[in-house]
């Protein structure tokens, strides 16, 4: 089963090809605003590269975010044509859930900076002899500052904080009596691999998303929604 | 893995899947070489930025992605033709919203990595020139074409369909863009160019006269005088006391943009020997425009051509018709192409 892992959700453009649980490549590439003109060459040379060919795969893994939008539409977009093209399923997964997964931890906190003192966040547990990590809390926003008041039930927990804000995250969980884990560099960025591995791990269950209705995990309606339902009320 | 030794040449058929996804319309369609169009899909957004009165670019953005396989699936199915029968794949890279834009792009360059074919970059601004030449398959070349709209003012000569020189551009503002400007200046709405034919046609085109731009033997166009005269000529009618009759103003104003777009197409139909002239680009809709250059073309015995209003609107038929003439010249995209926003001619 040959994978194809797409990650353009944050500023690292991650590809990963995965075969049967072998790893066969992976970039993780701090490319900020090029993943348009980037992803697509980048893809051709993974294959070429390890022999490959785009009619070669078996399915394909692609982050959903949380992330910038113009970003994910080009992953998704790409990922949904691939779909399409070579009847191949195709998995969505959350760009948090990629964070989490490539840590350590029965309880684990991925983060992504969402400006202002804000986070995305989600909490996950660790659970033995399970595939998948579960999710406590799914994918949402919240200032740091609220963060001990959302997990309090695990105060007696050791929790992994993984991803951006991590330095900030970790003193405000600590000065309240929180057991935090952090981890170097290479674990605080969502891994292509990871992704990738997931994916396959999700496709061989069975669990694959809709081509037609796979989208981002937006998060947030667009601005001029939020106007206009300020000055005349929802609908 | 290069698709070099698939490409065909002229004499065989051609088939190009075309995309567009620029403003507020999800469009993809297939064309057999060129002008014959098998299919013509698109999805309007229109509804959902009414209330918004314009179009909210996040908005168009995730629409384009939800409507992007449902649209392409229509245009195949409606032409009968698969992912594996395609020659070359088009998309509009600008110019246009660039969220917009990269939608149907990334869709392309994907659908040419995974079919192996090539890839084509299409400028939107010649897909609307391109638009009259699948609604008039009959029309003689070289020609002369002067495309209009809000954001340009070029005058081209094509030789053939493979390509086009450019004759002149306006050096300052669009002739839509000075409607759009002095539109809101008289407080006449927006868009200008309705707005200002609507009043001009109860007014004396002749009441005023202002100045057309001498730019000596360029055919390039220029406006900004001209909206600063009008703006003066109300500044100073106001100071004497004078009433001003907005509808004369109106007439007076459009009648010297139609003067100088007529004029400079004129010169270059004298100039280089066409067998037809054509128009497009959103102030091709003015119908004093229209009714101008005809009459000025009677004399070297030219009709005028200007495209039906359903190719008029944003369609991606138009796109794969000029993919086409691009494939034939193998002008074709690398995968590292990216949406320019601001794209020229």
């Amino acid at each position: 089963m040959l994978i194809l892992g797409i990650d353009t959700s944050t500023d690292i453009l991650g590809l990963a090809l995965m075969e049967s649980g072998q790893l066969k490549g992976e970039y993780n590439l701090s490319l900020k605003r090029q993943h348009s003109e980037k992803l697509l060459p980048l893809i051709e040379e993974i294959f070429e590269l390890l022999g490959f060919e785009a009619g070669n795969l078996d399915g394909i893994a692609v982050a959903v975010g949380p992330g910038s939008f113009t970003g994910l539409r080009i992953g998704i977009t790409t990922a949904k044509m691939l779909g399409r093209i070579f009847s191949i399923p195709v998995k969505g997964i959350s760009t948090l859930e990629i964070l989490a997964a490539g840590a350590e931890g029965n309880y684990l906190l991925p983060l992504l900076d969402a400006r202002r003192k804000r986070v995305y966040y989600s909490f996950f547990q660790r659970m033995e002899n399970e595939l998948f990590l579960k999710a406590i809390n799914k994918a949402a926003s919240a200032g740091i500052s609220e963060l001990p008041e959302i997990l309090s039930k695990y105060q007696d927990q050791e929790i992994s904080i993984i991803g951006e804000k991590t330095a900030e995250v970790k003193e405000v969980l600590a000065k309240n009596n929180f057991r935090v884990r952090v981890f170097r560099a290479e674990k605080n960025h969502p891994r292509a691999a990871v992704l990738a591995r997931l994916g396959e791990d999700y496709l061989k269950s069975g669990q694959a998303d809709d081509i037609y209705q796979l989208k981002p995990a937006y998060l947030k309606i667009p601005q001029a929604e939020i106007n206009w339902q300020q000055k005349y009320g929802s609908k | 893995m290069s698709y070099k030794d698939k490409i065909k040449d002229k004499d065989q058929d051609i088939y190009i899947l075309a995309l567009e996804s620029s403003c507020d319309e999800t469009a993809a369609s297939v064309n057999k070489n060129g002008l014959e169009i098998l299919s013509n899909v698109v999805s309007s957004q229109v509804d959902l930025h009414k209330k918004f009165g314009g179009v909210v670019p996040e908005i168009a953005s995730r629409k384009h992605l939800e409507l992007l396989l449902p649209v392409i699936d229509q245009a195949l199915a409606e032409a009968g033709v698969e992912f594996e029968d395609l020659d070359a794949v088009a998309s509009t890279y600008g110019p246009g919203l660039v969220g917009g834009l990269l939608v149907t792009l990334t869709a392309a360059k994907t659908i040419s990595l995974a079919l192996n074919i090539p890839l084509i970059g299409v400028n939107h601004i010649a897909g609307h020139i391109y638009a009259n030449f699948i609604a008039n398959p009959e029309i003689e070349k070289p020609l002369i074409c002067l495309t209009i709209s809000g954001g340009h003012t070029d005058l081209l000569y094509f030789e053939d369909l493979r390509g086009y020189q450019i004759l002149g551009r306006t050096i300052d503002d669009a002739a839509g863009e000075a409607f759009d400007k002095i539109s809101r200046f008289l407080g006449l709405g927006y868009p200008g160019g309705p707005a200002i034919e609507k009043a001009a046609r109860s007014g004396d085109r002749d009441a005023i006269d202002f100045p057309r731009a001498d730019l000596g033997d360029s055919y390039d166009f220029s406006f900004s005088g001209l909206k600063t005269a009008v703006m003066n000529h109300v500044h100073n009618e106001e100071q004497r006391g004078n009433e001003i009759d907005q509808n004369d103003l109106a007439a007076s104003f459009q009648e010297a943009v139609v003067d100088s777009l007529a004029s400079n197409l004129i010169k270059a139909v004298r100039e280089y020997k066409v067998e037809s002239v054509v128009i497009s680009g959103g102030v091709a809709a003015n119908q004093r425009l229209r009714e101008v250059i005809a009459e000025r073309l009677k004399e070297h015995n030219l009709e005028l051509y200007y495209p039906p209003l359903e190719l008029c609107t944003d369609n991606a038929a138009m796109i794969g018709a000029v993919a086409y003439y691009q494939y034939l010249e193998q002008d074709f995209a690398p995968l590292s192409i990216s949406a320019d926003p601001s794209l020229k001619l």
